[in-house]
C-alpha cells in the first residue's frame, strides 16, 4: 500500500482525537460551557475543507500552466473531498447552534459564507458535467475554479472580519483568542486538523485514482 | 491599446444598431419597476427593501445583457475574432463596455425607483459610487462566467448559475455601502468600505484578465 505510512498516522490522531476530545479537560467559558469540545470536531472540518480547496485550486493552475490532464484529475477529486468535509462542518455547526445560539442558522457572516461556499462549488460540479469533451472541461472548469477559490477566500476570509458576528472569535465572543491560550485544547485540535488533512488527502487519492481507471 | 478602443466603440455601435435589444432592456427595467409597484399598492418600501428590490432588478437586468455578451462571437467568428484582436484586447474592452453598460443599468433603475417609490438616498455621492462600483464586480463576474457559458456551446442558463454565487459577496459589500449613503453616513466615514470594495473590484477584474486568454483558445 503505497504512502502507508501518512494513512495510518491520520487515522491514528483522528481515534486520538475523536476519543480524547471526549474526557479531556476544557476550560469553563460562559455560555459555550461544554460545547467547546466541538472545536474539535467542527473546525478541523473546515481547516480540512480549505486545505482540499487550496490543494485542488493549485491543481486547477497546475493543469493551465501544464495542460497535463493528470492535474485535472486531482484537481475534481480534491474539490469533491473539500465539499464533502464542507457537508460535516455545516451539519456539525448546525447541530452546535441549535444548543448554543437556539437555532439551527442564523443570519451571520460566517454562516453566509459556508452556504455561498457551498454554491459556489456546487456550480462548479454542474459547469464539469455540462462539458463533454475532457480537455475543454479541464481547462474551462480550471479557469472557473481559480476564480471561485479568491471569491471563497474573500468571502470567508475577509467579509466576516469586517462585520460583527455571533460566531465564536468574533465581535467580543469568547472565541480562538481564548482557546489559543489554552494548552489543553491545543493538544487535541491541532492534531484533529492534520489528522482531517491527512485522512482527506487519502480519500482524495482514492477517487484520483477511480478516475485513473475510468479513462 | 488602440484594438481595445477599437472594440469597444465596435461593442457600442451593434448595441446601437441593435434597438429592439435595447428597447426590451428598457421595457423589461420599467415593467419591473412597475409590478413591484402595483404589487406593493403604491405603498413606499422600507430602506432596506427598497434597496435589495433595486439590486434585484439590476442583477436580473445585467444577467440579460451578460447572456448576449458573446452573443458574436461564437462559431465561426470566434476565430475570426481570435484573429484579429487577442484576448487581452477583447477582455479589457468587454470589461469596459459591460461595466459602463450596468452601471448605466443601475442608474436608471434609480431614477425609476426614485419616480415610484421617491429616493430615499441622503448622500447622493456615496450612493452613486457604491452603484458605479457594484456595476463594476458584476460586470466583472458576469463577463468572465458569460465566457465560460458561451465556450459551453452556448448554454445561456449557465451563465447566471455560475455567477449568482460569485456575485453574492460583491452584492452584499455594495448593499452595506448603499445602506450606508441611505441613511447618510458622510462621504468620508465610509471610505474604508469604498476602498475595499474598490480594491475587490481591481481584484477580480486582474483575475479575470489573466485568466481569460485560457478560455478564448480552442
Amino acid at each position: 500500500m503505497k504512502g502507508l505510512s501518512y494513512k495510518i498516522t491520520g487515522l491514528l490522531l483522528i481515534i486520538f482525537s475523536l476519543s480524547y476530545g471526549l474526557w479531556t479537560e476544557v476550560p469553563e467559558l460562559p455560555i459555550i460551557e461544554q460545547s467547546i469540545r466541538n472545536l474539535f470536531y467542527h473546525v478541523s472540518m473546515w481547516f480540512a475543507m480549505v486545505a482540499m480547496m487550496a490543494a485542488s485550486f493549485g491543481n486547477a493552475i497546475g493543469f493551465l500552466t501544464s495542460e497535463n490532464m493528470a492535474r485535472d484529475r486531482r484537481s475534481i477529486s480534491l474539490a469533491e473531498t473539500g465539499m464533502f468535509f464542507s457537508i460535516l462542518g455545516l451539519l456539525t455547526g448546525m447541530l452546535w447552534a441549535k444548543f448554543t445560539w437556539g437555532a439551527w442558522w442564523t443570519n451571520d457572516p460566517k454562516l453566509n459564507g459556508t452556504a455561498i461556499t457551498m454554491l459556489i462549488y456546487l456550480a462548479y460540479f454542474v459547469l464539469r458535467n455540462s462539458i463533454d469533451d475532457p480537455r475543454k472541461r479541464a481547462r474551462i472548469s480550471g479557469v472557473y475554479n481559480i476564480f471561485a477559490f479568491v471569491m471563497m477566500i474573500v468571502f470567508i476570509g475577509i467579509l466576516p472580519r469586517m462585520t460583527d458576528s455571533l460566531h465564536p472569535g468574533n465581535g467580543g465572543n469568547p472565541g480562538f483568542n481564548s482557546y489559543d491560550l489554552d494548552n489543553r485544547l491545543r493538544l487535541v485540535f491541532y492534531p484533529a486538523v492534520l489528522g482531517w488533512i491527512l485522512v482527506g488527502t487519502w480519500i482524495a487519492a482514492l477517487r484520483y485514482r477511480i478516475r485513473n481507471l475510468e479513462e | 491599446m488602440k484594438n481595445t478602443w477599437v472594440l469597444v466603440r465596435r461593442y457600442f455601435s451593434q448595441e446601437v444598431r441593435n434597438s429592439n435589444v435595447l428597447f426590451s432592456l428598457g421595457l423589461y427595467l420599467v415593467g419591473v419597476a412597475y409590478l413591484i409597484y402595483l404589487l406593493n399598492g403604491g405603498g413606499v418600501p422600507a430602506d432596506k427593501t427598497w434597496n435589495s428590490l433595486l439590486w434585484i432588478v439590476v442583477f436580473f437586468g445585467a444577467i440579460q445583457l451578460s447572456a448576449r455578451s458573446f452573443e458574436y462571437e461564437s462559431n465561426d467568428y470566434f476565430y475570426y475574432y481570435q484573429t484579429i484582436a487577442g484576448p487581452a484586447a477583447t477582455i479589457i474592452a468587454k470589461l469596459l463596455f459591460n461595466s459602463a453598460y450596468i452601471a448605466v443599468i443601475s442608474g436608471l433603475t434609480w431614477g425609476l425607483f426614485s419616480l415610484f417609490f421617491g429616493n430615499p438616498v441622503f448622500n447622493t455621492l456615496l450612493f452613486g459610487l457604491a452603484l458605479l462600483l457594484g456595476s463594476v464586480g458584476c460586470s466583472v463576474v458576469l463577463t468572465l462566467t458569460s465566457g465560460v457559458a458561451q465556450r459551453t456551446q452556448g448554454n445561456a442558463t449557465l451563465s447566471a448559475i455560475l455567477a449568482l454565487p460569485l456575485l453574492l459577496p460583491i452584492l452584499q459589500l455594495t448593499s452595506v455601502l448603499n445602506l450606508q449613503a441611505i441613511v447618510g453616513v458622510p462621504t468620508g466615514e465610509a471610505l474604508n468600505l469604498v476602498a475595499s470594495l474598490a480594491a475587490l473590484d481591481i481584484g477580480i477584474g486582474l483575475l479575470a484578465y489573466l485568466l481569460f486568454p485560457y478560455l478564448w483558445q480552442d
